[in-house]
């Protein structure tokens, strides 16, 4: 899965330790999400997006050969 | 209680319980063990009194850590991490059991004594009804 968290995560200048923070989550849960080898729950994706003033769809894409 | 949550971590590597992450948790886990040093090293004391000591002093530093333990904040991944290393030992404990019961059978067996170890009899009879029930409430919660 790919997402854009980093990204969206250096436009408003946060560490991974403050969106930790923000969505609830240890830094570890954050590092793994940014590397897109974690799929978030729905919560916590609507989460992680609401953090970041965007939407899940913008933050997270599909890949077509993503396996569990 | 005296040891606080942020002062402690939970341990993943290395088996059961918590690990200081801070210096206050340092600080609580040296105190716990100097104190039970102290106690230990008092010349003349009665065995029963430093027997029942240590074992009231043990039960205070495990009382006073299991709210530590159930307080640990974990998020979804790591409780589903957490739930999976967990199921693992589980399945290599009920392993070790049923053949250590089998064991004990054939052995007790071959010398016409039937002895069982009815307290691994009961950790895995335990067991399998802690899980029934764990999947029941969860079937009921709708998880």
């Amino acid at each position: 899965m790919k997402t854009r968290i980093k990204e969206l995560r250096a436009r408003y200048n946060l560490t991974q330790q403050d969106l930790a923070d923000k969505v609830g989550v240890s830094r570890m849960t954050i590092v793994f999400l940014e590397k897109g080898t974690y799929n978030p729950s729905l919560k916590l994706a609507c989460r992680t997006a609401r953090a970041l003033n965007t939407t899940i769809e913008d933050l997270f894409s599909c890949d077509e050969d993503d396996e569990d | 209680m005296i040891a606080k949550p942020e002062w402690f971590e939970q341990r993943k590597y290395s088996g059961w319980g918590v690990t200081p992450r801070s210096w206050q948790g340092w600080a609580y886990t040296l105190a716990v063990l100097v104190l039970l040093v102290i106690f230990l090293s008092i010349p003349d004391l009665d065995s029963q009194v430093r027997t029942a000591g240590t074992v009231l002093w043990v039960a205070f530093v495990v009382l006073d850590i299991l709210p530590v333990m159930v307080a640990a904040k974990k998020d979804e991944r790591e409780y589903k991490n957490e739930a999976i290393a967990e199921r693992n030992a589980s399945w290599f404990m009920v392993m070790v059991l049923v053949i250590g019961i089998l064991y004990e059978l054939i052995i007790s067996g071959l010398s016409h004594e039937l002895s069982i170890n009815w307290f691994m009899v009961l950790a895995l009879f335990g067991g399998a009804i802690v899980k029934g029930v764990s999947n029941y409430r969860m079937d009921q919660k709708g998880c």
